[in-house]
């Protein structure tokens, strides 16, 4: 909450959260709010122009945009948080887990990471579901098997340069027990660099759930999500041309300000209690604004053979 | 070489959890295969046939071995060699990969450049500005909207099918550019940006003002000094950019009607065959591994201090 209020101060974190806080009302209330069923057909209204009684026109079935878009946010957004909390749950523990567990954990834990970064999340994704059914949450564990080796790359790097900080040394000399040195000086200060990641995180999961859904993946035709919206329409590009800007300007807006938000987390200064942990968020990631990869850090060196998805 | 040693243990790392994948699903191919009248004893032999009664690291070891010499198994409904279909998709997916880097490197390159000899000024800010929004566009979209501009209103490109390099580079070019274009915007915005942030750092660099000192012509100091230390970052920017490529080849294959890997993997995905997703998952990612074989070595060869590290870790 601390780094949420330090964000606030700047103006991009604002717009951005904004933006965010409408994406969520659509999410849990699109069905009350979307004027239309969106499911419901109207053969002699096909391909509609915007106007009238249909804001944004109707599709090749007769079924109104506005409200296939409103309803299909919830689908996308819980895919996107399915597949981030999996990352998260994934990633994390092993990641702070790796310090303290020993050399042998460390090695099959980091080169598992590896193994998984060299994965294009399409294609895995395309697997997984292939092999073990064309569901939403199949789809999503997939994506979030692939976000968790950055999740741990964080966790591990912001760690360990907490694990040599002498407040921490201090606690294991007076008898501080692991567990409680994790949660009362590592943990909190790992948060908003881990906050960063996340919300980058659900940015590229949003675009990676309407990616696969534009493939036919996770979610089954009628229903409606922002990615099947754009396969639907791409048959149709000659009657209408702008019919994919709609969903297309929501997708680039809600993945917009989710890393607006990021760089608004880490410009306000949350992630400098880490020592070297806000540089390393930024080298981690390609879509940081100012990612520079620095090769004078010790666990970019080590890490510099291995792709990092940025999804 | 520490990195050819890392790429072989996540190379067979990364082949096992293929391998698993398809050992874990509950997809059952011999009653897939077979049919609703299938018996169970007609099920057994059929998985005899296909060698799923033995143990699974003795599967995956004969599966291993035989897809190193080239031999991928067969699909469960075709009965086509997995290696033959995924030999007639990936060109198509690596030329169009091929291109779309080519572009990403060249439009980014230039970007970037242009963006730190201009710094602070309008150039910087639009190409700071265009690279930041690019960055949040999924591919697809890309791909959409490019069909929308050339081949709807402009009428100049196909919005779909292709035609192979070797028979005719000419259509080839034709069918690839729109796919290429649509892939590279997102790996071009990423080298931009890089480029520019190390431009930036390295122009304050002594040796710099060392060469200007020493009377150097500004293109000399700029291509021979500058770009060569701060190439660094952007390649290894080029290396990450790589699974994406691949990646969003899929769904670029899918906007284009490309008969590349990813119409392979959709089309055995949805038929459970699982020889075939095995066979698509480890040879796209032997080819990630091989390119990032090939960017770390021209980063070795590139920035003499990337190699201390690589030599002193082992």
């Amino acid at each position: 909450m601390r780094t949420l209020r330090r964000a606030w101060r700047l103006p991009s974190a604002k717009v951005s959260l904004a933006v965010i806080g409408l994406v969520a009302v659509l999410a849990v209330f699109g069905g009350a709010i979307a004027p239309f069923d969106p499911l419901k057909q109207d053969p002699s209204l096909v391909l509609q122009g915007p106007g009238g009684r249909h804001l944004l026109g109707t599709d090749y079935l007769g079924r109104d945009v506005l409200s296939r878009l409103i309803e299909g946010t919830g689908r996308s957004v819980v895919g996107a948080l399915e597949a981030v909390g999996v990352g998260l749950a994934l990633g994390v523990l092993p990641g702070l887990a790796s310090l303290w567990c020993g050399r042998v954990f460390e090695w099959v834990v980091s080169r598992l990471a590896d193994a998984f970064m060299t994965l294009p999340y399409i294609v895995f994704a395309v697997a997984v579901t292939g092999v073990l059914g064309n569901t939403l949450t199949t789809a999503m564990v997939a994506i979030g098997v692939i976000l968790a080796p950055r999740f741990f790359r964080i966790a591990r790097a912001a760690g360990l340069g907490l694990t040599r900080a002498q407040y921490v040394e201090a606690a294991e000399l007076f008898g501080a027990s692991r567990w409680w040195i994790l949660r009362t000086h590592i943990w909190s200060k790992v948060l908003p660099t881990l906050a960063v990641t996340a919300a980058q995180a659900m940015a590229a999961a949003l675009l990676a759930v309407s990616s696969l859904a534009f493939l036919g993946l996770g979610v089954q035709p009628p229903a409606p999500t922002w990615g099947g919206l754009l396969s639907g329409d791409l048959q149709y590009l000659s009657q209408q041309p702008w019919a994919p800007l709609a969903p297309g300007l929501l997708i680039m807006v809600a993945a917009g300000a989710l890393n607006t938000l990021a760089d608004a987390i880490r410009d306000s200064g949350a992630t400098d209690l880490l020592p070297g942990g806000g540089e390393f968020a930024a080298a981690d990631s390609a879509d940081a604004s100012d990612g520079d990869v620095s090769a004078d850090q010790p666990e970019a060196k080590e890490n510099i053979h291995v792709p990092v998805p940025a999804l | 070489m520490r990195i050819v040693a890392t790429s072989i243990t996540v190379f067979l790392l990364a082949s096992f959890l293929t391998y698993g994948l398809g050992a874990v699903g509950h997809a059952n191919p011999a009653a897939a295969v077979l049919g609703d009248i299938a018996t169970p004893a007609d099920i057994t032999r059929m998985n005899h046939v296909f060698g799923l009664d033995r143990p699974l690291l003795v599967q995956y070891f004969s599966w291993l071995g035989h897809a190193l010499t080239g031999d991928l198994g067969t699909s469960y409904f075709t009965s086509v060699p997995v290696s033959q279909s995924v030999g007639q998709a990936l060109p198509v997916d690596l030329s169009i990969a091929v291109l779309a880097l080519t572009f990403a490197v060249v439009l980014g390159g230039a970007a970037g450049i242009a963006a730190a000899l201009r710094q602070g000024g309008k150039l910087d800010r639009a190409v700071t500005l265009v690279c930041a929004g690019l960055a949040t566009v999924p591919p697809f979209v890309i791909g959409i909207a490019l069909i929308v501009v050339f081949s709807v209103f402009l009428k100049v490109l196909p919005s779909g099918g292709y035609v192979p390099l070797g028979t005719d580079a000419g259509q080839w070019l034709r069918f690839a550019l729109l796919p290429a274009l649509a892939l590279s915007v997102e790996g071009a915005a990423a080298i931009a940006r890089q480029l520019r942030t190390s431009l930036v750092a390295a122009v304050k660099e002594n040796y710099v003002t060392g060469a200007v000192a020493r009377g150097l012509p500004a293109r000399r100091v700029l291509f021979g000094h500058v770009l060569r230390n701060a190439a660094g970052p952007a390649l290894t920017v080029v290396g990450l950019e790589i699974p994406n490529l691949i990646g969003g080849a899929v769904v670029a294959e899918k906007i284009f009607n490309l008969p590349g890997v990813a119409q392979l993997a959709l089309q055995s995905g949805s038929q459970h065959d699982i020889p075939l997703i095995q066979g698509t998952l480890l040879v796209t990612i032997g080819v990630v591994l091989v390119s990032n074989i090939a960017v770390n070595l021209v980063l070795l060869r590139l920035t003499p201090q990337a190699r201390r590290p690589a030599g002193a870790a082992v």
